[in-house]
C-alpha cells in the first residue's frame, strides 16, 4: 500500500517516526514548538517540550549546542529557519561540525541532523531567499541531502536522524509551502545517501537537476518532447556524496550533460560536475557541457526581477539545445 | 580549611608535571626535533589544575590550548599527550589533533583552538547530561580573550534558560594573545556578566590552588544540585607570551616581578611544607620522578610509529569511502 502526502507532512512523519523508535532523538531550533512553516507541527503534542525545545534566535551557538548534545548521546534534529540563517552558523558548520571525528581520531562522532528551508519565488529579497547548500561542499564530513519529493524528503530525513554521521537535509521552500504531494510506502523505508534516481529516462541529452528544479527539468524535458527531443532528468538527491555512476552512465548513453541548479553559478554543482566531466569522462562528451544556475546577483525582492534570476524551463530547454 | 595531604599532593605533582611538560616542549620546539608551536600557561598551573581538582571521571572537559594544565588535571598521560602533540598515530586522536586535544577515557570531547565555538557546545554537552539525568557536569574552561566571542552571551543565556549542569571557568591571565586585557576590556572582571543573564558568579585568586579548587568545587556542586550553571573567574597572569612566535615586547617588567612573588607551585610547595606534607627531600624525590616520567614519554612519542597516507582518509565519516 502506498499514501499521497505532501511533502511538509512527509518531513513531520520523518520525525515523529523516528522519535517514536529512538529515545535519544529530539528537535530543537527557533519556534519549532509551533512550526514557522509547519514541518514541526503538532510534534510538542505527542513529545512535549522536553523533546520539543524552542531555541533563542542565536544559530551559531544553537548549532554548537546541538552538536554537543550529539557528542554526548543525543540525536538532535536542529531546524535553521532559513539556509540564510545557517550562514550564521558557517563556523559551528564549516570549522567543527564535520571534522569533529576525524580531528579526534574517531573517538568522538556527531550525529546532529540539521533541517534549514532554502530557496526563491517568495519575493523575500536577499535575507530570506538563497540557495547557499553548494558552499558546504567545500566543507569535509558532511553528507548533504536536496530531497525534491515527499519520499525522498521522508526516507532521507530517516536516514539522516540514523546517521552517525552530521547530515545537512536542505528543504525547498515551493517543495515545503507549495502543497507538493508524492506517493510514500505505508511502512518503513529509508533513502541511502548517494543514491541518484533517474525521474525520467531518455537518450539525448543528461539533465542533472536538484530541489525544485527537478521540476523544471522535468517540465522542459515535457516541451522538449513535443519537438522530439529526448532528454533524461537525473536527481542526485544527495550532492555529497555524489552518486557519479549514475550522472556517467547516462552521459556514456547521451553524450551530452546539462547541469541544472537554483543556486549560484560560480563553484557550483554544476562547476564540480563539469569538473568532473572534463577530468574523468571528457571521452564520454559530444558537446561541451553547460551549466544552468542563479546568476553571480544578489536576489532581487522585485516580482519581475526575481523571476528573471531564478533558472527555469525556458532556461533549461536554452541549455539543452546547446548541446545539441 | 585546606586540602587534605593526598590531594595536595597530588595537585602539586600535576601542577610539576604541566610546567616540565610545558618546559621541555619550548627545549623541543627551539631544538627543532618536534614541530608543534607552543602557547604556554606558564603561571596559571592553579587556574588550569585546579579548576579539573573537583571533577569526576565522568564529568565532561572543554579546555584551551594554552599548555596542557586541565588535561593532565582530568586525567590524561603524558604519554598521550606526546603522542598526539607529535602527530603520531598512538595519540589518542591519532596524530590528527596535535594541540586539538580529545580523550574520550577522560571525558575531554575536543579542543576548539580558533576560540568561543565550545562555548555552546558545552551548553550542548550539559543539555544532553540533563535529557539523559545523567549525574554530569561540563565544566568549560576558558580564557578572558576568548570572552569577548559571540557565543560568550548566547551560550550563557541558554544555560540559565534550560538550568543546565555547566561551570564556565574564566582564567583572566591578564593578556588576550598579544595585549594586555585593558585593551579589550572597559573592566577589570569578565565573571559580572553572568548577572545579565541570571547566573551566579564568584571572582577568586588564581595563584592558590586551594582557592581555585574551592571555588571550582562550590561551583560544581551547584551544577550537579540541579540549581544550574555558575561562572567562576580566577586572576592570574601568564608568564610566558602567546605563543612561540610571539615577538614580544609588550609585557611589563614590573609585572612580572609582581606576579613571580606568588608562583602557584612556590604557593603550593610552601603550604606543603609548612603542614608537614612533604620535607624537602621528598620534594627533590618527586620533582625527579616527574621529570623521568615527562623524559620516558617525550621519548615513547618519538618512538611511536608516524601515520601513514591511508590515515589522511580515514576517520571522516562513521563509513570509510564516502567522500
Amino acid at each position: 500500500m502506498a499514501r499521497i502526502i505532501s511533502f511538509m507532512q512527509a518531513l513531520n512523519e520523518a520525525m515523529a517516526e523516528e522519535m517514536r523508535r529512538d529515545p535519544s532523538v529530539f528537535v530543537m531550533g527557533e519556534d519549532v514548538k509551533i512550526g514557522a512553516f509547519g514541518q514541526t507541527a503538532g510534534l510538542v503534542n505527542e513529545f512535549g517540550t522536553d523533546r520539543i525545545v524552542n531555541t533563542p534566535i542565536s544559530e551559531n551557538a544553537i548549532t554548537g549546542a546541538a552538536m554537543g548534545a550529539a557528542l554526548n548521546g543525543m540525536r538532535p534534529v536542529l531546524e535553521l529557519m532559513f539556509c540564510d540563517f545557517a550562514m550564521l552558523a558557517m563556523d559551528q558548520i564549516c570549522n567543527h561540525l564535520g571534522q569533529w571525528r576525524y580531528v579526534t581520531g574517531n573517538q568522538y562522532s556527531i550525529p546532529l541532523t540539521i533541517r534549514t528551508a532554502l530557496g526563491a519565488g517568495f519575493r523575500m529579497a536577499y535575507g530570506h531567499s538563497q540557495c547557499l547548500e553548494t558552499q558546504l561542499m567545500q566543507a569535509p564530513g558532511l553528507i548533504l541531502a536536496v530531497p525534491s519529493t515527499p519520499h525522498d524528503a521522508k526516507g532521507l530525513l530517516k536516514s539522516a536522524i540514523r546517521s552517525d554521521d552530521p547530515v545537512i537535509v536542505f528543504e525547498h521552500k515551493k517543495l515545503v509551502l507549495g502543497g507538493v504531494e508524492g506517493e510514500v510506502p505505508d511502512g518503513e523505508y529509508t533513502v541511502p545517501f548517494g543514491e541518484a534516481v533517474v525521474r525520467k529516462k531518455g537518450k539525448d541529452a543528461t539533465v542533472v537537476a536538484t530541489l525544485f528544479m527537478v521540476y523544471e527539468a522535468l517540465n522542459a524535458a515535457a516541451e522538449l518532447a513535443k519537438e522530439g527531443i529526448d532528454i533524461e532528468v537525473i536527481d542526485p538527491r544527495t550532492i555529497v556524496p555524489l552518486d557519479k555512476d549514475t550522472i556517467f552512465e547516462s552521459v556514456e548513453k547521451t553524450g551530452r550533460l546539462i547541469t541544472v541548479e537554483e543556486s549560484r553559478i560560480r563553484g557550483g554543482l554544476g562547476a564540480e560536475i563539469a569538473a568532473l566531466a572534463c577530468s574523468d569522462y571528457f571521452s564520454l562528451l559530444k558537446a561541451p557541457v553547460q551549466r544552468v544556475a542563479a546568476p553571480m546577483a544578489p536576489i532581487p525582492g522585485s516580482a519581475v526581477l526575481e523571476d528573471l534570476y531564478l533558472p527555469n524551463k525556458d532556461t533549461i530547454i536554452r541549455a539543452v539545445k546547446r548541446t545539441l | 580549611m585546606g586540602l587534605d595531604k593526598e590531594k595536595l599532593l597530588e595537585l602539586y605533582r600535576k601542577m610539576l608535571m604541566v610546567r616540565a611538560m610545558e618546559e621541555k616542549h619550548g627545549e623541543l620546539l627551539a631544538s627543532g626535533r618536534i614541530q608543534l608551536m607552543s602557547h604556554f600557561g606558564t603561571g596559571q598551573e592553579a587556574v588550569s589544575v585546579g579548576v579539573t581538582g573537583p571533577l569526576r571521571q565522568t564529568d565532561i572537559l572543554f579546555g584551551t590550548h594554552r599548555g596542557v594544565g586541565e588535561y593532565i588535571g582530568k586525567g590524561m598521560t603524558p604519554t598521550d599527550i606526546w603522542a598526539e602533540y607529535m602527530g603520531k598515530k598512538a595519540g589518542p586522536c591519532k596524530g590528527k589533533g596535535t594541540l586539538h586535544l580529545a580523550d574520550k577515557k577522560v571525558n575531554i570531547p575536543g579542543l576548539v583552538s580558533s576560540l568561543g565555538s565550545d562555548f555552546s557546545i558545552a551548553v550542548g554537552t550539559a543539555l544532553a547530561a540533563k535529557m539523559r539525568k545523567l549525574d554530569q557536569v561540563t565544566l568549560y574552561f576558558v580564557g578572558e580573550g576568548t570572552c569577548n566571542q559571540g557565543d560568550f552571551g548566547p551560550s550563557l543565556n541558554m544555560a540559565a534558560l534550560w538550568n543546565l549542569p555547566l561551570v564556565f571557568a574564566i582564567c583572566t591571565n591578564q593578556f588576550c594573545e598579544l595585549s594586555y586585557m585593558c585593551e579589550h576590556y572597559n573592566t577589570e572582571d569578565v565573571a559580572p556578566r553572568a548577572s545579565g543573564y541570571g547566573i551566579g558568579h564568584e571572582i577568586v585568586d588564581g595563584q592558590d590552588i586551594e582557592v581555585t579548587y574551592d571555588a571550582t568545587q562550590r561551583a560544581v556542586d551547584h551544577a550537579r544540585s540541579g540549581k544550574g550553571p555558575f561562572v567562576v573567574e580566577y586572576k592570574t597572569f601568564r608568564m610566558a607570551l602567546h605563543f612561540s612566535g610571539d615577538p614580544g615586547g609588550y609585557v611589563k617588567q614590573e609585572d612580572i616581578d609582581e606576579w613571580s612573588k606568588r608562583d602557584p607551585l612556590d604557593l603550593c610547595q610552601k603550604k606543603l611544607f609548612e603542614r608537614g606534607f612533604l620535607n624537602k627531600e621528598e620534594d627533590k624525590t618527586l620533582r625527579e620522578g616527574v621529570k623521568a616520567e615527562n623524559e620516558a614519554a617525550v621519548e615513547y612519542a618519538f618512538s611511536c610509529a608516524d601515520p601513514t597516507l591511508n590515515d589522511l582518509f580515514t576517520d571522516i565519516y562513521a563509513q570509510e569511502g564516502v567522500i
